[in-house]
């Protein structure tokens, strides 16, 4: 897992994150630093969060989501996950993982909808 | 045929059992050879048994509509007077195991109850008793001997058909079982956007485990950010079956889709509120009609009635 370098990708004044199918705990620890730094750079006023290839949803993983969900509000941005595997989604309620205050969204489309309806919530 | 056969293999896992059942009874090599003793009495008399037993048995309605005509008739005495053979032949092995269990495995799948063939062999203990202890070939001891040996192999056989009908009885429930709950939590796409899943019956941790994994199947298929979860069939609500229902609603939150309560029922509503169970950041509308109107509303979807324009 060498070659798996987090890419942050900005989209205007979105950023745009694509987590790999098993995240370790080192990898997730670099998307927190990652986006936080991009969000200072870009100034942007979103992250999205494409966690489509993730089958397996852990408590810390749950955790630094919802942490990193408050960081970007205080930094002014708003979380977006998007595509979550039913069987996460399962997983997750079963456990009781929250996700903080993100947002779901069925696929990376939807959530730029919401950025360009100016938060206006499905 | 098949699943006959199916059923027989289970119980043939079992035949270990058989010997300790057998020791439970307390049926040793001892009884063996007193059975022995009684069968050439069986051989010669099993003819006028079976005959006598079916008579029996065509004096009784419920018994009568069983035997058929004149060859399904003669096959089942056939069967019968091979059945009472074996019961004094010695060999109480496998095969016999798997014959006896056929016994209440047939009589399951025919829908002749327990309580017919249980009877049966009280008339058959009737007919043989006076030749144990009415027959000048055995003493006062061999009698008592072999009426116990026969009374303790009756009793396995019973135990066994019991056994092979009560299991044949559970298959059949539980396929049904399975079978009703694959039927009652279909979810359908009923708009671009829109899924609708009407609960049918009780929802327990079982179905609500299949019934969640299908809506967020479905959600995720047909990319719908709006779910109605339709409750008119759900007889009565309770606090584990609302939890489950909650569980479902966060899980299909977590996709990023909403959850519509549809079919709240004024006697639902009740309960709701005495239960104490707090539903209100929860969309719930009377009928499904009025909740695919919330959910065309929130896609931004008007439906115009053309003949008034």
């Amino acid at each position: 897992m060498d070659e798996n370098t987090l890419s942050v990708i900005k989209l205007k004044n979105i950023l745009l994150v694509t987590v790999p199918d098993e995240p370790g705990d080192d990898i997730i620890h670099e998307l927190q630093t990652k986006v936080l730094n991009a969000i200072e750079k870009y100034q942007s006023k979103g992250l999205i969060l494409d966690i489509s290839n993730v089958n397996i949803l852990d408590s810390f993983f749950a955790r630094t989501i919802s942490e990193t969900t408050q960081m970007v509000a205080l930094m002014g941005g708003q979380t977006v996950i998007a595509g979550m595997q039913p069987c996460v989604a399962i997983t997750a309620t079963e456990l009781g993982l929250h996700l903080g205050k993100a947002i779901s969204t069925l696929d990376v489309d939807r959530a730029l909808d919401i950025f360009s309806d100016n938060f206006k919530l499905v | 045929m098949k699943s006959m056969e199916h059923s027989h293999s289970k119980y043939l896992s079992n035949f270990d059992n058989w010997a300790e059942q057998k020791r439970f009874v307390d049926f040793t090599d001892k009884d063996v050879e007193f059975l022995k003793k009684l069968h050439p009495f069986a051989v010669e008399y099993a003819d006028t048994f079976v005959e006598k037993l079916y008579s029996h048995l065509m004096t009784f309605s419920e018994t009568k509509r069983f035997l058929g005509d004149e060859k399904t008739l003669m096959r089942l005495k056939l069967a019968q007077k091979s059945y009472f053979i074996d019961l004094t032949s010695g060999e109480y092995g496998k095969e016999y195991f798997n014959s006896r269990i056929k016994v209440g495995i047939v009589h399951q799948r025919i829908g002749l109850s327990p309580r017919i063939y249980m009877s049966t062999y009280c008339y058959y203990m009737q007919l043989i008793i006076p030749h144990i202890y009415g027959n000048p070939a055995f003493d006062a001891d061999t009698a008592k001997g072999i009426f116990s040996a026969l009374y303790k192999i009756i009793n396995l056989d019973q135990e066994l058909a019991i056994s092979a009908y009560i299991h044949a009885t559970d298959e059949v429930i539980s396929r049904q079982t399975e079978e009703i709950l694959e039927m009652s939590t279909p979810v359908i796409q009923i708009w671009e956007g829109v899924v609708a899943a009407p609960i049918i019956g009780m929802l327990d941790s079982s179905r609500t485990q299949q019934f969640m994994e299908r809506l967020l199947e479905t959600i995720v298929t047909t990319n719908s950010p709006v779910a109605l979860i339709d409750i008119t069939g759900v007889p009565q609500i309770d606090t584990a079956t609302a939890q489950h229902l909650i569980d479902t609603i966060n899980a299909v939150k977590l996709l990023g889709s909403q959850v519509i309560i549809t079919g709240v029922r004024p006697v639902i509503a009740q309960t709701l509120v005495h239960l104490g169970i707090d539903l209100s950041g929860i969309v719930t509308r009377p009928t499904m009609a009025s909740g695919l109107k919330v959910a065309l509303d929130k896609l931004s979807i008007k439906v115009i009635d053309s003949s008034k324009e």
